[in-house]
């Protein structure tokens, strides 16, 4: 195969072009570096919270972070839980009769504390205001459950172990549309179920729970998050929030299989009393638990969540902040690539590269394997550095550090390899096609940076942060992102708080196709045009 | 006590220059002077000095020892440089965007000059209406008048080209002779390098030759060819036998050129004729042989032995 | 026979006869106007005192418009060495630090004249849309045109002039453009999106203070200005000590280096 051997040359042509100028290999090294050591900025540049906080002498003050579950997950598990132990098999079937809320509907907590933690409330539930019915693995915070309940606002649902959501039927429940519940459990394996009627049941959904002990608590709950009025115009920064509550009312509860002793009925207040918290008595909280009711049901009232927490910005690092120092790379690579193509015209040796391999289209390709494959290694090592680098400092300065999946970390350290090799090849391309250096690479750094501090730095509102996000080649930082959007979590997912529009591989490939378009001008000029 | 007119400074002064790029010496104790009203050839192989001698001279490069002076005065002195030392380095450093006629004008306004004397310089150059045309699509001997007009803009006494027949045509090469002999002939002194001798046959008074970054020779043109011609005749005899014998009796050192050629060392033509007339020897043809530029050179750097270990260096 | 005139002559004549600066100069303009009038067509106000700074909504161009004046001035002097012309200059100047002198002087002249225009526009198309657009008296905004504005406009042509002396000052250090350009876009990208990840509220207002683009904008607050890290001309200033810190370091090696 001759033309496969003589493109193997051309590359390997290349690749001698490109270290054997010393300014280049500079720059690469420079790249890496710069990943690097800016990504390390960010630790070293930090406190942990607390220190402004209290006052605390740093020694003294140790961030463990946000709760979690067993897989290191950030998780919120707060209800009011009516509860009995299972043993073995078995199932629990509950109709749930009456679900409604309270909030502060201009945010905060009550005006006056010392009088009804109520006062200032208004009725209605939060669009995930959760009440229903829960098998768990214990009381014991973070531990593994499987639930069936309906919502605020996303109608019948089942949930298990914080981050795992199926929907059901898409009802309101209330006073006159009561809904029956079921979940029931063979060995790991939780099923779940719905019915209007109690007689015919539609199943929503399995879920496997591993590990999961003879004994369980099964029972009622009902819990709600803060209410938030998320102001999307700017930034998605102005966001108000308060404690709501939501009250579900069960009847016709039915617990088959071997369940033994009464039910344990968290009183009025008694989360307050055990949150110990200065304030939690008089508020919301005060009056969570949870009464009996006719029927021998029960009536309960929860505030809080039992579903995965979203990294908030003082309690820690996300994994992905260990890459920040992927701009300064960013904007070396550029550098580089740019020079390649616009060098070889500067000194006329494009003539020279032209007559050695006078299928033009090839001496392209052959640049951009040879870029793209160097920046990518460049990237990979760098980011496979960067990130157990930064996640030391971060932990030898006691900071907590978000949790990501194995998977994740991966697909964000090869993403930002990926993202340098990409943006190499579209530098060169645009560097073929404008033939200036300055203004190839003025021209890809204002095209992928800028949007990007437009869309998280900036005064533009969420919206055009997320079309931006969208449709530039700044989408391609998605790459990065661990932190998860979750659907069943209202938050303010913007880019200002590093959630981007599109999926981590569908934001690199906006990039790919800007890259992509480039070169193919770029081929084409490099074909039409004299040298 | 004597009055006495201090002689005018040499147009150019290099003295004992050196200068080191890392490892490699590219100036070596360079020193010599260039005079007024003659044509100076600055000789030697690539990468023997001279380019970054003139790059001295114009204060570009600063020498680790020595010094330069144009009329006596650094450069960095010179107010309005251009009015003192016309030079040409690189015909291809300008940015190609721009037109002739601008980047003269350009350069015309920062020696306090206007557009009336670019028109004046471009008249000369010979460059016509191509003068409006951007200079990034000229050829090389385009670019070379267009630098030899950048050059002469402040009609300067002095005037220094480096390599400026590169890229010309016969036709090219032709006028530059022409018109370096025409501003010596003024009486301005023009410093002009070559690596080829033969580019500056028929034009340079002058020759300083150099090699791995000192002056080797410093001599003029005309002494040089007399000292390499001085005592060889040419002789074209049928009686080759005879002459010789004839020749060599009367004190000649006769060396065998040719089936009917000989050259004869140690006497002159007339002497020659002489010889054989008394002899009786019959001969076609007797000679003075004039030495070419190029011989003279190759004479002169043939005992040079750093002068061939440069070459060499060069070549390597 | 003034060296400085000659020069600044020398200089004026090379800017504008490359296409390249009116081109570029076309395109500061535009991309300053667009920007800011996408800006102040999409951020609304709503409810009281939305937090948003109308001088800043209204001239966020500015942010993309500098990369453009970059470039300019990147190339005012990286185009001499990428082609040797450096040369032709010293020796028709010989002394380095009045041409630099010279170059800084134009550079900043055009810049200073497109962004008058650029920033004028952009403040024209603000004043008419933001009020339309919840920056209003009644939620807080009184006054649109006060002298805040004024301060926040005349600042920003500043800026631009600042960013294009850096520019100068950067590729004379580098002597390369590509890289020059690399280096004055990093300079102003980087540190933001650095501060994004220092969380340290000491460190994290050390940076946006010492980051010429981010201290430099101070100049647009006209609302909150206490709150800023730094005072709007004390901001300004920041940047005018990188510009003509870098722009003393180019002079100085100027004189050392060979050209």
């Amino acid at each position: 195969m001759p033309g496969r051997d003589s493109f193997l040359y051309l590359v390997r042509a290349e690749w001698t072009k490109l270290r054997t100028v010393r300014g280049w290999v500079v720059g690469l090294a420079l790249a890496a570096i710069l990943t690097v050591g800016l990504g390390m900025l960010g630790p070293l540049g930090s406190q942990i919270a607390c220190d402004h906080v209290n006052g605390a002498a740093i020694s003294a003050c140790h961030v463990t972070g946000p709760p979690h579950d067993a897989t290191g997950q950030e998780v919120d598990d707060e209800s009011t839980f009516v509860h009995r132990t299972l043993t073995g098999d078995g199932s629990i079937t509950a109709r749930l009769t009456a679900f409604g809320g309270k909030y502060f509907p201009s945010g905060g907590g009550p005006a006056d504390p010392t009088a009804d933690p109520t006062a200032g409330m208004a009725d209605g539930l939060q669009p995930w205001s959760k009440a229903g019915i829960l098998v768990k693995n214990g009381t014991t915070f973070g531990s593994a459950y499987a639930a069936v309940l309906a919502t605020g606002t996303h109608g019948v649902r089942m949930q298990y172990d914080y981050t795992h959501d199926t929907a059901g039927p898409a009802v309101t429940v209330g006073s006159a549309t009561p809904r029956w519940l079921r979940l029931t459990r063979a060995g790991d394996t939780l099923t779940g179920y719905d019915s209007a009627d109690g007689t015919t049941w539609t199943e929503i959904g399995t879920a496997r729970l591993t590990n999961l002990p003879r004994n369980v608590e099964v029972g009622v709950f009902a819990t709600s998050p803060d209410f938030a009025v998320v102001k999307n115009s700017f930034g998605g920064s102005a966001t108000n929030t308060g404690p709501s509550l939501a009250t579900g009312t069960f009847d016709q509860i039915a617990v088959t299989g071997q369940s033994s002793g009464a039910w344990t009925v968290p009183a009025i207040g008694s989360a307050a009393a055990g949150d110990g918290g200065p304030g939690a008595a008089r508020g919301p909280e005060a009056v969570a638990g949870a009464v009996p009711s006719a029927g021998g049901g029960f009536t309960v009232t929860g505030t809080g969540d039992i579903a995965p927490s979203v990294p908030d910005e003082g309690q820690g690092k996300t994994p992905e902040s260990a890459l920040a120092g992927t701009f300064g790379g960013l904007i070396a690579v550029i550098v580089v690539a740019a020079l390649t193509m616009t060098s070889e015209y500067r000194r006329g040796l494009i003539r020279v590269s032209l007559a050695a391999s006078p299928r033009r289209g090839r001496l392209l390709a052959a640049k951009a394997v040879v870029l793209g494959g160097v920046s990518f290694v460049v990237g990979l090592a760098a980011a496979a550095i960067a990130v157990p680098g930064v996640r030391a400092v971060e932990h030898s300065k006691r900071m907590y550090v978000y949790y990501a999946s194995t998977q994740a970390e991966i697909r964000m350290v090869i993403g930002t390899a990926a993202l340098l090799a990409v943006s190499a090849v579209f530098a060169l391309a645009v560097a073929t096609i404008v033939r200036r250096g300055a203004a190839a690479v003025a021209a890809v750094i204002v095209v992928i940076i800028l949007p990007y501090l437009l869309a998280v730095a900036s005064v533009l509102p969420a919206g055009a942060a997320e079309w931006l996000a969208r449709v530039t080649p700044a989408a391609a930082f998605a790459v990065q992102q661990t932190v998860i959007a979750w659907p069943q979590v209202r938050a303010s997912y913007t880019p200002t708080n590093g959630f981007y529009p599109l999926s981590p591989w569908l934001g690199l490939a906006v990039l790919c196709l800007y890259a992509a378009a480039a070169y193919a001008v770029a081929h084409r000029q490099l074909r039409r045009r004299d040298v | 006590m004597t009055t006495r007119t201090a002689a005018p400074p040499p147009a150019i002064a290099v003295q004992a220059l050196r200068k080191r790029f890392g490892a490699t010496a590219a100036l070596d104790g360079m020193s010599f002077d260039v005079a007024a009203g003659k044509v100076t050839g600055f000789v030697g192989p690539n990468g023997a000095g001279k380019t970054t001698t003139m790059r001295v001279v114009l204060g570009l490069d600063t020498p680790d020892e020595g010094r330069a002076l144009v009329n006596g005065v650094p450069y960095a002195k010179l107010r309005r440089p251009l009015g003192h030392i016309g030079a040409l380095l690189d015909a291809a450093a300008l940015q190609p965007g721009r037109s002739a006629r601008s980047h003269l004008l350009w350069l015309a306004h920062s020696q306090g000059l206007g557009a009336k004397r670019v028109e004046e310089v471009v008249a000369q150059s010979g460059l016509g209406s191509a003068i409006r045309r951007k200079a990034g699509g000229y050829s090389l001997g385009m670019r070379q008048r267009l630098g030899i007009a950048a050059a002469m803009l402040g009609d300067p006494p002095v005037v220094m080209l480096d390599e400026p027949f590169n890229g010309l045509d016969p036709e090219g090469i032709l006028w530059i002779r022409g018109y370096l002999k025409a501003l010596a002939g003024e009486g301005r002194a023009v410093l002009v390098s070559s690596h080829l001798m033969s580019e500056l046959e028929g034009c340079a008074d002058h020759l300083v030759v150099v090699g791995r970054g000192k002056v080797i020779a410093d001599t003029g043109v005309a002494e040089l060819i007399a000292r390499s011609s001085s005592g060889r005749v040419v002789l074209r005899t049928a009686s080759r036998a005879e002459a010789t014998t004839a020749l060599a009796n009367a004190g000649g050192t006769v060396a065998v050129t040719g089936p009917d050629t000989l050259t004869v060392d140690g006497l002159t033509a007339e002497e020659v004729v002489r010889v054989l007339s008394a002899g009786a020897v019959p001969f076609a043809e007797v000679s003075a042989h004039r030495a070419s530029l190029e011989e003279a050179y190759m004479d002169l750097t043939r005992d040079s032995v750093e002068f061939r270990a440069a070459t060499a260096g060069e070549v390597a | 026979m003034n060296p400085f005139r000659d020069a600044l002559h020398a200089e004026w004549t090379k800017l504008r006869t490359v296409a390249g600066t009116a081109w570029l100069l076309a395109t500061t303009f535009l991309l300053t106007v667009g920007l800011s009038a996408v800006s102040a067509a999409t951020v609304t106000c709503d409810g009281t005192r939305c937090g948003e700074d109308p001088a800043k909504v209204g001239l966020l161009g500015v942010m993309a418009g500098q990369a453009v004046v970059a470039v300019l001035a990147v190339l005012a002097v990286g185009e001499e060495y990428g082609t040797g012309m450096i040369r032709v200059t010293f020796a028709a100047m010989p002394r380095r630090e009045v041409v630099l002198a010279a170059k800084a002087t134009v550079v900043a002249a055009v810049t200073a004249a497109a962004g008058v225009l650029a920033v004028l526009a952009s403040a024209l198309v603000a004043l008419a849309l933001l009020p339309g657009h919840g920056f209003t008296p009644a939620n807080g905004y009184a006054d649109l045109a006060t002298a805040a504005t004024l301060r926040a406009a005349a600042g920003s042509v500043l800026y631009l002039v600042l960013i294009a002396l850096l520019g100068v000052g950067v590729t004379t250090l580098l002597r390369d453009s590509a890289a020059a350009v690399g280096a004055v876009l990093g300079l102003l990208y980087l540190f933001p999106v650095l501060a994004q990840v220092i969380s340290n509220p000491d460190w994290h207002r050390h940076a946006l203070q010492l980051a010429p683009m981010q201290a430099g904008l101070d100049v647009q607050a006209t609302i909150d200005v206490a709150g800023q890290p730094l005072s709007p001309w004390q901001g300004l200033g920041v940047l005018a000590l990188w510009a003509f810190g870098v722009l003393g370091l180019g002079g100085l090696t100027l004189r050392m280096r060979d050209a």
